[in-house]
């Protein structure tokens, strides 16, 4: 989510092109970032106010080279240090500039300063000093973008106030199990991938094999039981992966993992047209479910772990994506339960339904196998 | 106070436009202009910024000076002044500002510290602060020429005609006559005797005026063979004028105006070569790109968005007429368009800015949105005939 924020707020800046320059007031562009008791970033001021401020322009000669920028570096980093400074909840954060690097704005080159603030103190509050331009230029304006998880605030610093203190958002752990459980069941919902395998051995949960042809089961539980064990089975498997891989414990290439998800569904599809294995699909939805757990976790490396929430998230987003799980397939069992007697399901359903999934499947595979985006 | 100062005044309206609803805009012309990101040069010689004069650190032991010389003081700020209005170059303001801080500070702050800072304010479009601080100006002077003729700009820009002409009339006991009449005429060329105006300006020799006062006396007369439907005098006006102050931007946009509605975008491009970094110009050579519809109007367009976004960003007052001409010109959102000229209707009531608002509604299918502008036009009797096409259709 805060990659959209500041999408907004900097991309559109950053990414002017050439020589072409507008003039506009003043600007220093802050922009931090809150991660527990560190806070990392940059701060941009244009070359010329830099000039202005502490005089770079070595040979005096109107022009300021790169050379001449670099020299005056420990003077720069000497103003900055007297007119930023970052604390949390009151108390002096550790701020240390790395070395400078040169960006393009709308109003000509800025220097662009990386930086790394320890605070003594998990960050609550932050407060920010700026004084940047002071008695040069009174119109100067700190513009700050602070990001603190997935919340991206924004503020104007106005040299005269000289202090401002902004409210870090802490990922309470009711807000990170609420947001992360969403994305659990959000992601089972919207994975596709992931329900037509699950489908696919769901299929024949409400049929039994007897002399080489599916017939319907007679009565609710050993529908059941199929469809218990091979729940059961997926969500162990799928569980076991997903956490070692978000805790980082496992990796494996997602290029591997996308087409192996693929590969399975072709073969559960297939299991269903030429049964090979009749009774024990549990094992197939083990086995393959392990692969599946690595496939959720992706999405949750894209999303990270909370600072300091990281176990309740993780179960958050695996209990999610059990209860997506689950509502699929209260919805679609009764309604395979209600029609398993027909011939229409038997012979319709079953071998083509499944052989459409296997269609599909076989395109994902060649995608992913092939042309891994 | 040299008399240049008080024509700058007059005509020196500094115009920066930021935007609202650009955001999502810019970002999707940003991603058609090749991408910039912190990056280290591949040598020492490279040129990394060019420094204008008066922003040098080297300047500053004389700033030091400022700070207890007012006679050293208020020369800097009025040049920093000038060449924030000669150059576009916002950053002057502030450097003025510096220089006046501490004089604004004192208990009873100098009546000239006074007017600069009027002028800077007003130079912001922060109107309601510069009267404010004209009139503490003339109270302990009443006699401020300078003062009195910025206070006629003012009130011009508000559309307060009658209290406009009223500092002009107050100005005549301490200026010269020729500029005087150029005051009082230019208002009663917004208030129903445009001709008699026109003519009245017509009939001052430009050989007895300084020549800033020269170039304001060609700027009005073009205004107004504008507004009387002379399109070919008013040009003739504005290259004059161009000639004797070719740093005049306001009277430049007004002719690049001109050429623009007459589709002479190739023109107007000419006219505005090498003035790229003042927003208002970037505005019309987006739009004539637009009319010639190539492909250079795409960077006009992102530079002139990126500018109006970090403006934004900074939070400040907006003035919205160069916005509502963008969004009316180069982006086609005429809805979006005329809810910023109603903005901007709220803050000022030039000539230009009854236009913009007019020609929004219009394009918007909202005539009754005009209505406020034409009841002024009614009320003052303001004759301009770019406005005649969307009187009668609205």
């Amino acid at each position: 989510m805060s990659a959209v924020g500041r999408v907004c707020g900097f991309l559109a800046t950053l990414m002017l092109a050439g020589a072409a320059q507008a003039h506009i007031a003043s600007n220093g562009f802050l922009s931090a970032h809150v991660d527990g008791r560190t806070v990392t970033g940059s701060y941009e001021l244009a070359v010329r106010d830099v000039e202005l401020a502490v005089g770079v322009d070595a040979n005096r000669d109107g022009r300021v080279t790169w050379g001449e920028l670099r020299n005056a570096q420990p003077q720069i980093m000497r103003y900055l240090a007297q007119h930023l400074a970052l604390a949390a909840q009151g108390k002096d954060c550790d701020l240390a500039f790395q070395s400078i690097e040169l960006n393009d704005r709308v109003d000509g080159n800025y220097v662009w300063v990386p930086f790394t603030a320890r605070c003594p103190n998990e960050v609550n509050q932050l407060t920010i000093r700026y004084s940047v331009m002071d008695g040069v230029d009174p119109s100067h304006r700190g513009l700050l973008t602070l990001i603190a998880g997935s919340a991206v605030q924004t503020a104007v610093l106005d040299g005269k106030s000289s202090q401002a203190a902004f409210a870090v958002f802490a990922p309470s752990k009711w807000r990170a199990f609420t947001e992360y459980l969403q994305a659990g069941v959000w992601h089972i919902l919207s994975g596709i991938d992931h329900l037509l395998f699950l489908l696919s051995l769901l299929l024949p949960a409400v049929l039994f094999r007897r002399e080489g042809r599916w017939e319907p089961v007679a009565q609710a539980r050993p529908a059941l039981i199929n469809i218990l064990q091979v729940v059961t089975a997926f969500t162990l498997a799928h569980s076991i992966t997903l956490t070692l891989a978000a805790l980082d414990v496992v990796r494996l290439p997602s290029r591997l993992t996308e087409s192996v998800i693929a590969a399975s569904i072709i073969v559960a599809a297939l299991n269903n047209i030429f049964p090979l294995v009749t009774d024990s699909r549990a094992r197939i939805a083990f086995a393959f479910g392990l692969l599946h757990g690595f496939g959720f976790a992706s999405v949750l490396t894209d999303m990270g772990l909370p600072h300091g929430a990281r176990v309740i998230s993780l179960l958050a987003f695996n209990l999610g994506i059990e209860a997506g799980q689950l509502a699929v397939v209260l919805t679609v069992m009764p309604i395979l339960y209600a029609i398993r007697a027909g011939g229409f399901y038997r012979r319709g359903v079953m071998p083509w339904g499944s052989a459409a999934i296997a269609v599909i499947a076989t395109v994902w595979l060649v995608q992913r196998a092939i042309f891994p985006s | 106070m040299p008399f240049g100062n008080m024509r700058k005044a007059m005509q020196g309206r500094l115009r920066v436009r930021r935007s609202r609803l650009f955001c999502a805009l810019s970002l999707a012309l940003a991603f058609n202009v090749s991408s910039a990101a912190p990056h280290i040069p591949g040598s020492d010689a490279e040129v990394v910024a060019e420094l204008p004069l008066g922003a040098r650190h080297s300047s500053t032991p004389a700033l030091a000076l400022t700070a207890t010389r007012l006679d050293i003081a208020l020369p800097l700020a009025q040049f920093d002044i000038s060449q924030a209005r000669a150059t576009g170059d916002l950053r002057f303001l502030g450097y003025a500002e510096a220089i006046l801080q501490p004089w604004l500070e004192q208990p009873a702050p100098a009546p000239q510290v006074l007017v600069l800072n009027a002028t800077i304010l007003q130079s912001r479009h922060a109107f309601a602060a510069s009267l404010t601080e004209l009139d503490r100006a003339l109270k302990a002077r009443p006699d401020d020429a300078q003062a009195w003729l910025t206070r006629a700009t003012v009130l011009r820009v508000l559309g307060r005609y009658d209290e406009a002409l009223d500092s002009c009339k107050h100005m005549a006991r301490a200026a010269d006559a020729a500029i005087t009449t150029l005051c009082e005429q230019s208002l009663r060329g917004l208030t129903g005797h445009l001709d008699d105006a026109y003519a009245a300006i017509l009939s001052q020799s430009p050989q007895d005026l300084p020549p800033e006062v020269r170039a304001w006396r060609y700027s009005e007369l073009g205004e107004m063979a504008e507004r009387l439907g002379d399109d070919a005098a008013a040009e003739h006006w504005f290259r004059e004028g161009l000639q004797v102050a070719p740093q005049d931007f306001y009277m430049r946009t007004a002719c690049a105006d001109l050429l623009l509605r007459h589709q002479r975008a190739a023109e107007t491009l000419q006219l505005l070569a090498g003035y790229e970094s003042m927003e208002p110009m970037l505005l019309r050579i987006a739009i004539a790109h637009e009319q010639l519809h190539d492909a250079s109007a795409a960077s006009a367009e992102a530079l002139l968005s990126n500018a109006f976004q970090v403006e934004e960003q900074r939070g400040e007052s907006v003035h919205r007429r160069e916005q509502a001409r963008y969004l009316l010109d180069v982006s086609h959102q005429p809805e979006a368009a005329l809810t910023a000229a109603q903005e901007n209707w709220r803050v000022q009531h030039e000539p230009d800015d009854i236009l913009i608002l007019l020609r929004a509604a219009h394009d918007a299918h909202q005539g009754t949105a005009a209505e406020p502008a034409l009841q002024f036009l009614r009320l003052q009797g303001l004759q301009d005939i770019r406005l005649e096409p969307y009187r009668k259709s609205s």
